[in-house]
């Protein structure tokens, strides 16, 4: 018992003891390279807990999420362009833009299932760039793209702001994303992934719950790209609509473990690491080794851990859980 | 200005391309249906059986056509080989295989992409063979012999994969194995072997896919996720595992891309596709052509 008390006062400690070391890294002056890296990897943690709401919780994988976080970016920037306003505050204009865009493609599209969903979102995140870039040239700067004033601070301050909104964004959007896990909104999205006729016949408003979950997640993607568009300080096409982006979080957050909160979060450090790691390691070395070596981390993961790693750590130490069901597929 | 013929030549392009993408599709959703499997691997072993051609041609010589024997056994062996190494034992820890499925073939198409750019380099490479630059006429259209050649090639594979599919025991058994695994298992098919079996045929007509778009365009190593998203709207369109419904589907597709750019921006046709796709799902979700 005594063991258990212990358990549940580490699980808040070490969390929190990791977070505040985080947050004051920037005060031990380290190289802006570090704080850098911490940028790219708290996005991507907050990128993969707010995919989740719908891609884990739901499975509904959308692969068109780069298109939230571009629309995000656009506005953010074409707001401090035209008007001058603060991308800490437009960010969330920008998150509402996505959801409002989210609320009327997600309607028609959360009516396909499974593969088809994915597919269907996957064209979205190619068809959203070819939209913006024939917009007006004189609101989003046509091919060219935009460029944004640089903050009028030192640049080791401007790169400490970034890294700890992202740090606040990684940390808000996991808490979120564990709330809805374990609220009712939750439970009704994994009773859809489950199965969503019998969700429906007890009860779910799968409709309903499944658009609220994909406008939910596209709102915090949007604030996310918005940031990321000030932190970059230029957008175009090329780089805020990447398909890579919409692909990685995906692959983030089932490496992970998609049906859990944690899950996102553990697969965004360690693949945003490797990916890290293997550019140092090989230095002088063609990028496509490092991107191969990316690839079969991948494949090995999956194979032995399908469900992702966190899944397969609850399923190895909690011995209460039901073991996984073998599949006749195959 | 765009003239009446240049229309007709942008037709017939469409068609060219068309059953290219076809054949690439018809391998793609021949896995998804019988093991729930989203390939996204599919495009980059296509670009495999292209690399097999160039390479024969350019070191010892071999004619593009020749190269077709070579391209059957190798990819029939990786097909099977992907599935006893990869695909089976994931899918046998997995509870759903189509959500891991996604990730796991993407790191293969990421392992595939990358070994053929670290092998030949990031440089465009065409196929210069005794076929290219003859062409001829028919009526006022223009036409390469290499598409003609890409074209009754692709046709012929649909032709026999679809004979394979419904005249012969082993393709009954796949249709069998996708339909209810099962039920299948219980009328004492072999169903591991012919899951095998699926994957060497979808993987072999990937690569003679791959070879008939070599006929067409020049390839890179990097080019695999363009072509993949035109196997999505094929077999989506056509509807999964119909391979009358791929060959339509492939010149529904081909057609847009080809004759959409004589008249709107080739940026556009993204667009018209994306939304063609979700007028299709919505209307008929099981595609035009049902199995």
């Amino acid at each position: 018992m005594t063991v258990q008390r212990n358990n549940n006062w580490l699980r808040w400690a070490v969390p929190l003891a990791v977070i505040l070391l985080l947050a004051l890294l920037p005060a031990a002056s380290p190289d802006i390279f570090y704080l850098s890296i911490g940028v790219i990897l708290f996005m991507y943690v907050a990128l993969a807990s707010s995919w989740n709401i719908i891609g884990g919780y739901s499975g509904y994988i959308s692969f068109g999420h780069g298109a939230f976080f571009g629309i995000g970016a656009y506005v953010v920037a074409v707001l401090l362009i035209k008007f001058g306003y603060s991308p800490f505050l437009t960010c969330f204009l920008g998150g509402i833009l996505s959801a409002l865009f989210a609320l009327i493609v997600g309607y028609p599209v959360l009516r396909l299932k499974g593969p088809y969903f994915s597919i269907a979102t996957l064209c979205l995140g190619l068809a959203v760039p070819v939209l913006v870039n024939n917009l007006p040239e004189a609101v989003t700067g046509g091919g060219q793209g935009l460029f944004m004033p640089l903050m009028k601070i030192d640049i080791f301050l401007s790169r400490t702001i970034y890294y700890e909104v992202m740090l606040v964004l990684a940390v808000g959007t996991t808490l979120l994303a564990r709330w809805i896990l374990n609220s009712k909104f939750g439970l009704g999205l994994n009773a859809i992934r489950e199965n969503e006729n019998t969700a429906e016949t007890i009860g779910v408003n799968s409709t309903v719950l499944k658009l609220q979950a994909f406008v939910f997640s596209a709102f915090l993607v949007g604030v996310i790209g918005g940031i990321y568009a000030y932190y970059r300080t230029y957008v175009d096409t090329a780089t805020v609509f990447d398909p890579n982006l919409s692909i990685a979080i995906v692959m983030m957050a089932i490496f992970g473990g998609s049906t859990t909160w944690q899950g996102p979060v553990i697969g965004a450090i360690i693949l945003t690491l490797i990916d890290q790691v293997l550019i140092s390691a090989f230095p002088g070395a063609p990028a496509e080794i490092s991107r191969l070596i990316y690839g079969l981390i991948l494949v090995l993961v999956i194979m032995f851990m399908p469900s992702g790693i966190m899944h397969f750590l609850l399923n190895k130490f909690k011995h209460s859980s039901p073991p996984e069901t073998a599949n006749e597929v195959s | 200005m765009t003239s009446g013929y240049e229309i007709l030549q942008d037709l017939a392009g469409g068609i060219f391309v068309g059953f290219a993408y076809a054949l690439l599709s018809a391998g793609f959703s021949l896995t998804w249906g019988v093991t729930r499997v989203i390939n996204l691997a599919h495009s980059a072993f296509a670009l495999v059986g292209s690399y097999i051609t160039l390479t024969l041609l350019k070191t010892a010589g071999i004619d593009p056509l020749i190269s077709i024997l070579f391209i059957l056994p190798v990819l029939f062996l990786l097909g099977i080989a992907t599935h006893q190494f990869i695909v089976k034992p994931t899918a046998k820890r997995a509870r759903e295989i189509t959500g891991p499925s996604m990730v796991l073939t993407f790191g293969l198409f990421m392992i595939v992409e990358n070994l053929l750019a670290i092998i030949f380099k990031d440089d465009d490479r065409v196929l210069t063979s005794q076929y290219s630059n003859i062409s001829f006429h028919l009526g006022p259209v223009s036409v390469a012999l290499t598409s003609v050649i890409s074209l009754i090639l692709a046709i012929i594979s649909l032709a026999i994969l679809y004979f394979f599919l419904n005249g012969t025991y082993t393709g009954k058994a796949v249709r069998a194995v996708w339909q209810d695994r099962q039920g299948a298992m219980l009328s004492g098919i072999n169903v591991e072997k012919v899951t095998s079996i699926t994957y060497g045929v979808s993987f072999a007509t990937a690569g003679i896919a791959g070879l008939c778009l070599i006929f067409m365009y020049s390839v890179t190593p990097y080019i695999g996720f363009s072509w993949l998203v035109f196997v999505f709207l094929i077999s989506i369109l056509g509807g999964l595992g119909s391979i009358i419904g791929a060959a339509v589907g492939g010149m529904i597709v081909g057609l847009i891309v080809s004759a959409g750019s004589a008249f709107i921006p080739l940026a556009y046709i993204n667009l018209v596709l994306f939304v063609l796709l979700i007028i299709v799902l919505l209307v008929r979700p099981s595609g035009l052509f049902r199995r």
